[in-house]
C-alpha cells in the first residue's frame, strides 16, 4: 500500500482512498502504527510540524527509528517512556497520553495513544500529537523526564513511599487514596479503608472536641493545616504523628484534601528524654548547691564562732589584725553562700511570697539602724520616711526587709565619707494597693558606666564585674531584683545627680489591708488550722522527722550559765538537726543578743536560774522591747507553780531539767513545726500572752465568743437601733434563762448571753491571775520583782505600743486584740 | 553500759551517751564528765568557802548550780545532795516549809556537802573506769 502518493482530490472516490485522503488533511498531526509500532502513515500536518522531507523518511520506519532521529540530545529516553505507554494503552485497550516529548531543540510535544481493536486483534494504534506551550526553561523540563508520564510518575511515586502516609480526602473527609507508607504507618490495607472517615485515626479525645472536622475547616478557610497528636492504628497502637492536611483544587473546584502524615514518636521520645534529662540536671543541680551550702556553712559557723572566740582573747596588734581579716572573710564568705541559696531557688522558681503585714516605716528604721552600726564614723544617715506611707499593708515584711538591707548595706559598704540618703515614699496607690517607693542615695565610690550594665544580671556575668574588684556577694542585687519584681515592683540604678555615689531605687507593690473582715478572717484561718494540726495528732518518730527537715534552717538561741548543760543542750539539738545556735551564758547576754537581732531566732531556749539577769527577767525584758520569738523555759525548779511563773513572764512553754529528748523534741515540734511563725501576723499572738497555761486554756471558748462578739458587733453597728450596754447585760440573764434555743435568738440576745458567759471567764480568770499574784507574794524570796513586772504588763497589754514590728501591738487578750483590729480598720 | 546503782540515772545516761559519734572514743560524752568533774571540785572549793563564811545564798546558789549539771548527766546522788544544800541555803526544808534556824541548815549543808564529795569520789572511779581510764 502506498499512502505516500498523491491522489487528486477528487470526491466520490472509494470510501478507503477517501478516509486516506481525509487522514492525510487533517488538521491534528497523526501517526498511524501498525499493531508492531511500525509507522503505516503520516498526516501531512504531521510531516510538515516534525520537519520531515520527503514521508519516506518517517512512513514505514520504526516508531522509535523516528524518534531517535527526532528527539533532542539528551532526551533519548523519552522513547522508552511513550513505548511503554503504548504498552499500558494496548494492555488497558484505553487511549492515553503521553509526557511532552522533546523534539527537535525547542518543542515539546504530547501524543494520544488511541489503539484500535478488531474484537481482541490489535489493529492499529493511532496516534494524535500535540504540540505543548514551551516551559519557561529548559531546566524544568527536567523535572519530567523520568522516563514517565507526570501523572504517572507521581501516582508511582506516592504509591512507594514507604516513610510517609500520603493519601487523598474526598471534600467529606473520607479516604478516597491509600499508599504503601499510609498501609505501614496505620495498618489498614487499602480494600478496608478507602471510604471510610479518616477520624477513624483519631482518638477519644480529639473525636471529643470534634478535631478531626474542626481540622477541615481550618484547612478550607486557610489552604491547609497542621498538627501533632497521637493517631490510633488498626490494632488500636498509637503513634505520634505530625499531619498536614492541604486543600486539593481543581480547576477552581473544592476536590477533596491531600493528607501527609509522618510518625513523630521516635522524636518525641527523645524530645521527652532531652526534657527528663535537662529537669534531672537541674534538679540535681539545686540539691547540690543547697547541699553544699549547708555544708559549708556548718563548719563556717564553727570557724566564724572561733574567731570571735579569738578575737575576745588578748592578742597582739598584728594577731588582732589577722583574725579580724579572718572573721570578716568568713562572714563575707557566709553572705555569699546564703546568697547562692536563696539565687538557686529564686532561679528555680521554688521562692515563694508570703502574704503578711508589712509595716514599711518600722522595717526601714530598723535597717538603718542596724546597718548604722557599721558605718565608718565619717558617714552619717539621713532617713526621710514620706507622711503617707501605709503604716500596715500586706506583702511579705521578711523579703522587703532583705531587699531594703540589701541596698542598705550596699551604700554603707560602699561609702567612705559623707551621707546615706534613705528616703521612702508613697508613689501611687489604687484602690487595692500601695505602690512604695525606696531611694537610697549615697555618696560612696559610684558606678563605672560599664559596670551600671551588669548591675542586676544574675551573676555568671556579676561575677566578672563586682566581685572580683570589691569583696562582697555580687549576687545580692539580682536577688534583690527578683524579689522586688516577685512583689510587683522594678529595681533601678542612677548615678548621684549631685556629687559622686549612687542611687539605687525599688518599689514594691503592697496590698492594702481592706477590713476588719478580712483579719478575721485571717484569725479564723489560723485557728483553724491549729485545730487541724491537733486532729492529726502525730507519732513522736514522725515528729522528730519533721523537726529534722525543717530543723537546719532554723536559728535557736540556747541561754544557759552552766557549760555542762550548755554542751548538752547543743549536743541534743545537733541531734535534732539544728545547725544554728547561738549561745548566752545569762540573761542580760540573751537580752542584748534578741535585741540586736530582734527576727534572727527562731526559738529560745531560757534557763531561769542564772547570774547578772536570771530567765524570768530576760525574758520580760524581750517581752517589753515587743519581740515575739517564741521562749521555752528550762528549769530545775520542779516546784508547782514554777511552770506558771515562767509562762506569767511571758514565755511560752516549759521544759524540766534534765532535759528529756523525747520532751524536747516534742516541744520543739509545738514551736517550731507546728505554729505560725511570730514574724508572721496571726490573731493566735493575742492568746499567746496569757497569764498561765490553764487560763489560756480556760479562755478557748472565750476567745472565740469574744469573736463572735465583734461579729455581732459589726450586725448591730449596721442597725439604728442602739441600745446601751447597761440595758443589754442586764437583759443577758434572762434571756440566757428564758430561751434555750439559740436559733429562735436575735443576735442581740445572743449577744447579751455572751457577753454574760464572756462576764464569768473574765472573772475566772482575774481570780485565777489574783491566785499567781498571791502565790508570787508570799513566795517573793526567788529574788523577782512579781509585782512590778505584773503592774508593767498590765500597762503594756493596755497601751497600743508603736514597737519596732507593728503586731507587737497585738498582744495579751482578746479584748485589746478587738481594739487594735478597729484601729487598723480606722486607719 | 555497766551497772552504776543508784549513782547514776540510767536513762538520762544514756542519752548523754547516745550523742557520741563513736562509742569507741566517745569524743563527746568523755570530755563533758571530766570538765563536769573539775565544774563540781571548783563548786566543792566555793561551798566549802561559803560554808566557812555562813554565806547560806551562796550555798544556795552553788547547790543550784551544781544541781544543774549533775541532773542533765544523771548523776542523781550529787544532784540530791545538791538539792539540799540549794534548799537548805533558802532556810528551807525538803518540803518547802522554812526553816529559820541558821545552824540547822548550816549543819544540813555540811552534811549534805560531805556526802556529795563522797558520792563524787565513788562516781569519779566508776566513770573514769568507764571511759578507760581518763589520760587527760
Amino acid at each position: 500500500m502506498d499512502v505516500a502518493q498523491p491522489r487528486p482530490s477528487t470526491p466520490g472516490g472509494s470510501a478507503a482512498e477517501d478516509m486516506n485522503y481525509l487522514f492525510r488533511l487533517s488538521p491534528i498531526p497523526s501517526l498511524v502504527l501498525s499493531a508492531s509500532c511500525r509507522i503505516a502513515k503520516a498526516s501531512d500536518s504531521f510531516l510538515s510540524a516534525w520537519n520531515i522531507h520527503p514521508p519516506a523518511r518517517c512512513v514505514g520506519l520504526q516508531l522509535d527509528e523516528l524518534l531517535e532521529s527526532k528527539l533532542r540530545p539528551g532526551f533519548r529516553t523519552d522513547a522508552a517512556s511513550l513505548g511503554a505507554l503504548i504498552d499500558a494503552a494496548i494492555s488497558a485497550r484505553e487511549e492515553r497520553t503521553s509526557a511532552p516529548l522533546h523534539i527537535g531543540y525547542v518543542s515539546l510535544w504530547s501524543a494520544k495513544i488511541m489503539p484500535i481493536f478488531n474484537a481482541d486483534e490489535l489493529l492499529a494504534l493511532c496516534l494524535e500529537w500535540r504540540e505543548r506551550p514551551n516551559p519557561t526553561s529548559f531546566l524544568d523540563g527536567e523535572l519530567i523526564s523520568t522516563g514517565l508520564g507526570t501523572d504517572e510518575a507521581f501516582r508511582i511515586l506516592v504509591q512507594a513511599v514507604k516513610d510517609y502516609a500520603i493519601f487523598l480526602l474526598d471534600t467529606k473527609g473520607n479516604i478516597a487514596t491509600w499508599n504503601t507508607g499510609a498501609e505501614l504507618h496505620k495498618g489498614y490495607k487499602k480494600e478496608d479503608i478507602i471510604g471510610k472517615h479518616f477520624s477513624i485515626f483519631y482518638g477519644k479525645e480529639d473525636l471529643a472536641i470534634n478535631k478531626p472536622q474542626m481540622e477541615l475547616e481550618i484547612c478550607l478557610r486557610e489552604g491547609r493545616v497542621e498538627d501533632e497528636g497521637w493517631r490510633y492504628r488498626k490494632d488500636g497502637s498509637r503513634f505520634w504523628a505530625n499531619v498536614i492536611i492541604t486543600a486539593v483544587y481543581k480547576d477552581g473546584v473544592h476536590v477533596g484534601f491531600g493528607k501527609v502524615t509522618r510518625d513523630l514518636t521516635e522524636r518525641k521520645a527523645s524530645e521527652a528524654r532531652l526534657i527528663s534529662v535537662y529537669e534531672e540536671s537541674e534538679r540535681l543541680k539545686s540539691e547540690f548547691l543547697a547541699n553544699m551550702s549547708h555544708e559549708i556553712r556548718t563548719p563556717m559557723h564553727g570557724m566564724l564562732s572561733a574567731c570571735s572566740l579569738l578575737l575576745d582573747t588578748p592578742l597582739t596588734d598584728k594577731q588582732r589584725d589577722i583574725a579580724s581579716i579572718m572573721d570578716e572573710s568568713g562572714k563575707v564568705l557566709l553572705q555569699v553562700i546564703n546568697d547562692i541559696l536563696d539565687y538557686s531557688k529564686l532561679a528555680s522558681g521554688s521562692f515563694s511570697i508570703n502574704t503578711d503585714i508589712v509595716g514599711v516605716t518600722s522595717i526601714i528604721t530598723s535597717v538603718v539602724r542596724s546597718v548604722q552600726a557599721t558605718l565608718q564614723p565619717t558617714v552619717y544617715f539621713e532617713l526621710f520616711l514620706s507622711a503617707d506611707l501605709p503604716k500596715s499593708a500586706q506583702g511579705d515584711p521578711l523579703r522587703f526587709r532583705q531587699i531594703v538591707q540589701n541596698i542598705i548595706g550596699n551604700a554603707a559598704k560602699f561609702t567612705e565619707k559623707g551621707s546615706i540618703r534613705v528616703r521612702a515614699s508613697l508613689q501611687a496607690e489604687d484602690r487595692d494597693s500601695y505602690t512604695v517607693m525606696t531611694e537610697v542615695t549615697d555618696t560612696g565610690i559610684g558606678i563605672s558606666e560599664d559596670a551600671t550594665r551588669g548591675l542586676f544580671t544574675p551573676f555568671t556575668q556579676f561575677d566578672l564585674t563586682t566581685t572580683k574588684r570589691y569583696k562582697g556577694t555580687g549576687l545580692g542585687l539580682s536577688i534583690a531584683k527578683a524579689l522586688a519584681e516577685l512583689m510587683g515592683g522594678q529595681i533601678g540604678y542612677r548615678p548621684s545627680p549631685e556629687r559622686h555615689g549612687s542611687v539605687f531605687w525599688f518599689t514594691v507593690k503592697l496590698r492594702k489591708i481592706k477590713s476588719l473582715d478580712q483579719i478575721q478572717q485571717w484569725d479564723r484561718q489560723a485557728s483553724s488550722e491549729h485545730v487541724a494540726a491537733h486532729a492529726g495528732e502525730l507519732t513522736p518518730a514522725e515528729k522528730q522527722r519533721r523537726l529534722n527537715d525543717a530543723a537546719p534552717l532554723k536559728s535557736l538561741l540556747l541561754v544557759e550559765d552552766n557549760l555542762i548543760n550548755q554542751k548538752v543542750m547543743v549536743g541534743m539539738l545537733r541531734q535534732l538537726g539544728f545547725k544554728n545556735i547561738e549561745l548566752a551564758g545569762n540573761g542580760s547576754e540573751a537580752v542584748s543578743i534578741v535585741r540586736a537581732k530582734p527576727a534572727a531566732f527562731d526559738l529560745v531556749l531560757m534557763d531561769i536560774s542564772m547570774p547578772i539577769l536570771d530567765g524570768n527577767q530576760a525574758s520580760t525584758q524581750i517581752r517589753n522591747n515587743g519581740i515575739l520569738v517564741p521562749i521555752v523555759a528550762m528549769t530545775a525548779y520542779a516546784l508547782k507553780g514554777d511552770k506558771e511563773r515562767c509562762l506569767e513572764h511571758g514565755m511560752d512553754d516549759y521544759l524540766s531539767k534534765p532535759v528529756d529528748r523525747k520532751r524536747l523534741t516534742a516541744v520543739l515540734y509545738k514551736w517550731i513545726c507546728e505554729r505560725d511563725d511570730y514574724r508572721k501576723y496571726t490573731g493566735d499572738l493575742s492568746s499567746k500572752y496569757s497569764h498561765s497555761n490553764n487560763v489560756t486554756r480556760d479562755a478557748e471558748p472565750y476567745v472565740k465568743d469574744i469573736r463572735d462578739v465583734r461579729d455581732f458587733k459589726d450586725v448591730k453597728e449596721a442597725k439604728p437601733s442602739n441600745i446601751p450596754f447597761v440595758s443589754q447585760l442586764g437583759a443577758a440573764k434572762s434571756t440566757k434563762e428564758g430561751s434555750s434555743e439559740e436559733a429562735d435568738s436575735s443576735p442581740k440576745d445572743i449577744l447579751a448571753a455572751k457577753l454574760s458567759d464572756a462576764t464569768e471567764l473574765i472573772s475566772a480568770k482575774l481570780r485565777s491571775a489574783a491566785d499567781i499574784v498571791g502565790e508570787n507574794l508570799s513566795s517573793g524570796n526567788e529574788g523577782r520583782s512579781g509585782s512590778n513586772d505584773d503592774l508593767a504588763e498590765w500597762k503594756r497589754s493596755n497601751s497600743t505600743t508603736e514597737g519596732a514590728r507593728d503586731e507587737g501591738s497585738n498582744r495579751h487578750n482578746d479584748v485589746n486584740s478587738a481594739n487594735d483590729a478597729e484601729g487598723v480598720n480606722g486607719a | 553500759m555497766p551497772d552504776f546503782g543508784d549513782n547514776v540515772d540510767v536513762a538520762t545516761f544514756a542519752q548523754i551517751l547516745e550523742m557520741d559519734d563513736d562509742e569507741a572514743d566517745r569524743d563527746f560524752s568523755k570530755p563533758l564528765v571530766f570538765n563536769f568533774f573539775e565544774q563540781a571540785e571548783e563548786t566543792f572549793g566555793k561551798m566549802d568557802t561559803a560554808l566557812a563564811n555562813k554565806d547560806l545564798a551562796e550555798l544556795s546558789s552553788l547547790g543550784h548550780f551544781l544541781k544543774g549539771s549533775s541532773a542533765t548527766l544523771g548523776f542523781i546522788r550529787v544532784k540530791d545532795s545538791c538539792q539540799v544544800i540549794q534548799q537548805f541555803g533558802h532556810k528551807l526544808n525538803l518540803d518547802g516549809s522554812p526553816e529559820p534556824d541558821e545552824q540547822v541548815c548550816l549543819a544540813k549543808i555540811t552534811e549534805a556537802l560531805q556526802s556529795a564529795k563522797e558520792d563524787m569520789a565513788k562516781l569519779e572511779t566508776l566513770l573514769r573506769k568507764f571511759f578507760g581510764e581518763g589520760s587527760d
